[in-house]
């Protein structure tokens, strides 16, 4: 049995490795990663849009590759690395992503725009032909819902990234 | 002294979005954002039925559950005052009034807890029994109350049922829209906290200054004693335009209990407690002479409405504007059924009223054998077709002729099914736009420090259109100084009152107060004697002051009232491509061109942006969305947002967006309002393209598969 | 403040233990639909999730003309395996045609399987008519708004849809169930697995209590046939099927001499197309030879109002995805 585990308990302990710092927590069994995340961490970059992996808010990077963390317990993630849109800066020097999404007004409202980058971040690290064409780029980014719709801003921002 | 826009150094310059950091960076805080020490957690009870009465409902479960800490319900909760009226016309059912259930979803009660979890719990365990009666949903249930002419916008020119009997060709076409939600991203969040006696509340609205008002007046303190803070607010479209059950009842559970109680919405939730677009039925009918003059428009609206509720859906307000015709009628009614509220979402009235007259010209121009283009451009408004004064401004036709160079509209060939891409047929439609001038008075305080920035505060929220970002180019642009030193503070009602963001009309009142203080500013410091090429910084400094401010005013409806010409709203118009799967049913937008005459553009990046944004609004309203109800209970039967659909990335093309037009004569600063415009033409461009493409004219939206096959 | 308790084991037979010994208890592999109905819609409600995730369950192996993937091999990881890519294309196309990357990065296959209904009354629990959820109940959903719902294996009793995209090609390929327990193993053939709801459609498959999925074998594709799968939607992505059609088929010189079927979207459960494929072999490789497989295939739906359009589009789904294959 793991040590995420007590006997017969609704609370577990787990280790949560985000954005490349450890944090132990003792949470309620059916925290979500998502949950935590805002209210337990104070990450609150990540958002909340819809709580039922329908929108993409809240997407993150487990493990180098993206979800949404609305539907995912904490606990299903001890130990594994978490990536969040706090953690995507480097020295203080912004991801290319986070970059091109501000030259390319690739945002409104700003709402979705964490989990827009997440996915973009993965994106960029998923098969190649998943952003060789346009039409490619706005497939792999369905699973990030923008009412605003800043979908062709999103679009030229990750083509120029890619590109380079 | 005063300020002018003579010169485009920064406004119009297509710079980043001042906000932008921030919001890639995750650092933006939205309601749902803030934590206050003690807070409490909120959730709502909500009816499980869309019409009768309460007959028990029973507390003491949720009471006993852990952390339970209240528990509020309309028989137990302290009465409150009803709200008042506001600039928009809306009122609302005070919330918890009684035992009377009007629609499925309506909040029956408010339970706080420690943590959240034990807040959702708990109202699970509120027992309910409810008489329950047939609910009214359908328009036509002859139970329904309908009202004629509800907010007397019903209009008449010229004598239109003798130049309908004229009339060389006719249309007679009647069209349907089904409920539509706003669906921010953003879940709404109320935090409210009772300090010193002082309601502080950090709510998503769009409207804080008027919320504030309200709040004040059911709480019963003064309007100081309440302070409304929205610095970032997760989108709104219309939805944040009104005060909302939520969040009277989170104010109201903090001060009983004394203590700051936070509540966020469920997606689910949003579907039911923050409004949607009200579903519609027009007749239009249409007189033309076999030229393609329009002699006569008659044009007849319903539109549904809550019960107990009074929101206006001015579906025929922008009518009478749109195109030069001697003769015209409108009728406007609103039938009452047990649907959850309506609210206002992007373009009210206008997306409405634009889909049944520009699907209707379509047709006319189909039986007269004329371009739709040149329908539009015969009965080219050149004065204002009420009053007869010129407008302020006015480059419709600029953006039909562009679009359709733009678009390549000259070689489409006009009859319908005429293209086949494989499996596809492909057609091209078109729409043109009047969009209604609209502004309310908004004031502003602008502060240069010490240090040379500039501080302009103001009541007013950026929704996501740029506020922040077109504010700092004005203040930059008037005061000669860059805009990394002006800091704007809005989305906070401590500061000067503003308009709500909505019906595209607060950039242009707030540009003009800010236009306005910059004027008395540069007069103060104009005093001060300053000299040649000295910076405010040293001015200041040389007379001993920390900073000089100064406040400014616009009033826009009030000076329409006597101007000699007829202020103008934005115009539009819209060129789109689709592709249809016949055998499939499936309607695909294939590529959309955009040609907006908003007045003088602030920043061309934003601007690009907010037409973009109302164009894949559109592609939704056309083709996608509808919120269903149950027949028999009145539940959203798809509220979820895999359920509900609204436009992915996959669904959008190629958007080509162009602004034509010069600033507008009538707005000091020249702006028209760009938020709305952009969505208008959308939904009668495609249903006209799909007509184009099949030979199949689809009259409800959205046009789905199934409406296809 | 939750009730539920979360154990993570780390060998499979502990897993079955757990959940067995628990009437109430339940596995939780990647989630997406299990933390949706029980935390989220609140529909279900578990003493215990029994987590899976981390049990070695993982991947894909090429055991002769067959392929075995384990269960908690994810939708992604599956859709990039080569040999999916190269011997079953169209399960790689129904991989990426559903859900998003994110969701396909979490669900699992076996969980894909198990997956329950969209269906919105079966996922409210205000609902008091659901016949899934509660038998006897009645079904609210033959009354209200019916749109996503099936057509084939429904009836008056429910008509909730199993919504996979997955198990369209895996139904044609008579794909078969590895199921573990106390007991031990056995295999059940993806077709005799799922149950119609007749007048218990609580009871969605033959799994027993505290079975664990554990394997899914697919027959590859023989060289030289040609697969397909079309899903049709209002939405260009991220939507589940209106209706949908894996089809692979043979053809020598212009007959017909092998086909498999599985509609998607019209289905209580994942639908295999007998009767069609019976009207194509042996049948001339043309459209009259698809339209009479599609009126084969859709023949006595039940429908209601909401889903009467359902049967015309899904025979122009059939006839849509024989066309392309065979082009």
């Amino acid at each position: 049995m793991s040590s995420a585990t007590t006997a017969r308990s609704t609370e577990v302990t787990v280790e949560l490795h985000v954005n490349g710092r450890v944090y132990p927590a003792r949470l309620d069994s059916t925290t979500t990663l998502l949950d935590a995340l805002r209210d337990d961490l104070h990450l609150t970059g990540t958002k909340k849009g819809c709580d039922q992996g329908a929108c993409g808010a809240c997407t993150v990077l487990r493990d180098g590759k993206r979800i949404v963390s609305c539907l995912t317990l904490a606990a299903q993630c001890d130990g594994s690395e978490i990536t969040t849109i706090e953690g995507l800066a480097e020295d203080g020097v912004p991801h290319p992503v986070q970059d091109a999404f501000v030259k390319h007004d690739a945002m409104q409202c700003g709402y979705c725009t964490a989990g827009q980058v997440m996915s973009a971040v993965s994106l960029l690290g998923e098969d190649e032909d998943r952003r060789a064409t346009d039409d490619d780029i706005r497939e792999f980014m369905s699973g990030n819902l923008c009412r605003c719709a800043a979908y062709p801003n999103i679009v030229a921002a990750i083509r120029e990234v890619a590109g380079e | 002294m005063t300020a002018t826009l003579n010169k485009e150094n920064i406004i119009g310059q297509p710079i980043d979005r001042v906000d932008a950091r921030r919001k890639v960076s995750g650092a933006a805080p939205y309601p749902s954002d803030f934590d206050l020490p003690g807070q409490v957690y909120a959730a709502l009870i909500s009816s499980t039925v869309a019409a009768g009465r309460i007959t028990r409902i029973d507390r003491s479960a949720a009471e006993a559950a852990p952390g339970v800490l209240a528990v509020l319900t309309y028989d137990n909760a302290p009465t409150l005052a009803d709200p008042p009226t506001n600039a928009l016309g809306s009122t609302m059912r005070r919330p918890l009034k009684d035992d009377r259930i009007l629609h499925y979803g309506q909040h029956i009660g408010i339970v706080v807890a420690t943590t959240r979890a034990q807040a959702l719990a708990a109202a699970e365990l509120v027992e309910v029994d409810y008489a329950v009666e047939e609910p009214v949903l359908d328009m036509d249930d002859p139970r329904a109350r309908v009202e004629d002419n509800p907010f007397g916008m019903e209009t008449s020119r010229g004598d239109v049922v003798a130049a309908l009997a004229d009339a060389d060709v006719t249309v007679d076409s009647t069209y349907t829209i089904g409920a539509e939600t706003n669906s921010p991203l953003g879940l709404f969040t109320t935090v409210a906290s009772w300090q010193g006696g002082r309601l502080v509340v950090h709510d998503t609205t769009q409207a804080p200054s008027f919320m504030r008002k309200a709040l004040a007046v059911m709480f019963g303190v003064p309007e100081e004693s309440v302070r409304l803070l929205i610095p970032f607010l997760g989108g709104g479209f219309g939805a944040g335009l009104r005060l909302w059950s939520h969040t009277v009842l989170t104010a109201l559970a903090a001060r009983v209990l004394d203590r700051p109680v936070k509540l966020v919405l469920s997606r689910p939730q949003m579907f039911t407690s923050v409004g949607h677009r009200a579903a519609s039925r027009q007749r239009i009918r249409l007189g033309a002479r076999s030229d393609g003059r329009l002699v006569a428009i008659d044009h007849d609206a319903l539109a549904a409405n809550g019960i107990g509720d009074n929101l206006p859906s001015p579906i025929v307000a922008g009518t009478p504007s749109a195109y030069a015709c001697d003769n015209l009628a409108t009728h406007e009614r609103r039938v009452h059924l047990n649907i959850p509220y309506t609210g206002f979402m992007r373009a009210p009235g206008a997306i409405e009223e634009h889909f049944a007259l520009e699907s209707a010209l379509d047709e006319l121009a189909g039986r007269l054998g004329v371009d739709p283009v040149d329908v539009r451009l015969r009965n080219y408004a050149d004065v204002h077709p009420e009053s007869g004064k010129p407008w302020s401004s006015k480059a419709l036709r600029e953006c039909i002729e562009v679009g359709a160079e733009q678009f390549g509209w000259s070689s489409r060939d006009p009859a319908p099914r005429s293209t086949h891409d494989g499996d596809w047929l492909v057609g091209q439609g078109m729409a043109a736009a009047t969009f209604e001038f609209y502004a309310l008075d908004c004031d502003v305080r602008l502060t240069i420090d010490r240090g040379g920035n500039a501080i302009l505060r103001s009541a007013a929220t950026d929704i996501g259109t740029g506020t922040y970002t077109i504010t700092a180019q004005l203040v930059a642009e008037l005061l000669g100084i860059e805009v990394e030193r002006v800091r704007v503070e809005i989305g906070d009602t401590d500061q000067p009152q503003a308009p709500q963001s909505g019906g595209s009309g607060l950039a242009g009142a707030l540009a003009a107060a800010v236009q306005d203080a910059a004027g008395a500013l540069t007069e103060r410091l104009a005093r001060l004697d300053g000299r040649p090429g000295e910076s405010f910084a040293s001015l200041l400094d040389r007379h001993g002051l920390d900073e000089l401010s100064a406040n400014g005013h616009s009033d826009l409806a009030a000076a329409a009232e006597d101007s000699d010409v007829a202020p103008a709203g934005a115009f539009g118009a819209a060129y789109v491509e689709v592709g249809v799967d016949e055998d499939l049913g499936l309607v695909r937008v294939r590529r959309l061109v955009s040609v907006i005459d908003g007045g003088r553009v602030f920043n061309r990046k934003t601007a690009r942006s907010q037409a973009i944004g109302g164009a894949v609004m559109g592609i939704g309203a056309a083709l996608l969305e509808e919120a269903a109800y149950d027949p028999n209970d009145g539940r959203v039967a798809n509220g979820t947002f895999g359920d509900y659909l609204v436009p992915v990335n996959a669904d959008v093309p190629d958007i080509d967006v162009t602004f034509v037009g010069e600033p507008d004569t009538f707005n000091p600063t020249g702006s028209k309002g760009l938020g709305e415009i952009g969505i208008v033409c959308i939904p009668p461009a495609i249903g006209n393209a799909v007509f184009h493409a099949t030979g199949r004219r689809v009259r409800d939206l959205p046009i789905t598969l199934d409406k296809m096959l | 403040m939750s009730d539920i308790e979360y154990v993570r084991p780390t060998d499979t037979s502990s897993a079955v233990t757990l959940v067995a010994e628990d009437p109430d208890a339940a596995f939780l592999a990647g989630g997406t639909t299990e933390l949706d109905l029980a935390l989220k819609d609140r529909v279900i409600r578990p003493s215990r999730f029994v987590d899976i995730g981390r049990l070695p369950l993982r991947g894909v192996t090429r055991e002769g003309d067959r392929l075995r993937v384990a269960a908690l091999t994810t939708m992604e990881e599956l859709a990039a395996d080569p040999t999916v890519r190269s011997r079953l294309p169209f399960v790689r196309e129904a991989l990426l045609l559903g859900a998003s990357t994110q969701l396909r990065n979490m669900a699992t296959i076996g969980g894909n399987l198990l997956q329950r209904t969209r269906c919105r009354y079966f996922r409210d629990p205000a609902v008091h008519a659901c016949n899934k959820r509660e038998p006897g109940s009645g079904c609210a959903a033959i009354e209200g708004v019916a749109r996503m719902h099936a057509i084939l294996g429904a009836g008056p009793s429910c008509i909730a849809l199993h919504a996979s995209d997955l198990c369209v090609p895996l139904v044609a390929m008579d794909a078969e169930v590895e199921l573990l327990d106390a007991d031990g193993t056995r295999r059940v053939p993806l077709t005799e697995f799922y149950r119609t709801p007749g007048d218990r459609p609580d009871v969605e498959n033959v799994l027993r209590h505290g079975e664990l999925v554990t394997h899914v074998v697919v027959p590859l594709l023989p060289a030289g046939t040609r697969s397909g799968y079309i899903k049709v939607r209002d939405r260009q992505s991220y939507e589940f099927a209106t209706t949908s059609a894996a089809a692979a088929v043979q053809v020598e010189d212009g007959t017909i001499t092998a086909a498999r079927i599985g509609l998607g979207g019209v289905g209580t459960v994942p639908w295999r197309a007998w009767e069609a494929e019976r009207v194509l072999v042996g049948a001339p490789a043309n459209e009259r030879t698809y339209r009479a497989a599609a009126e084969a295939a859709i023949r006595d739906p039940f429908t209601v109002p909401g889903t009467a359009f359902k049967v015309e589009l899904a025979k122009r789904t059939i006839v849509r995805i024989l066309r392309t294959v065979t082009a």
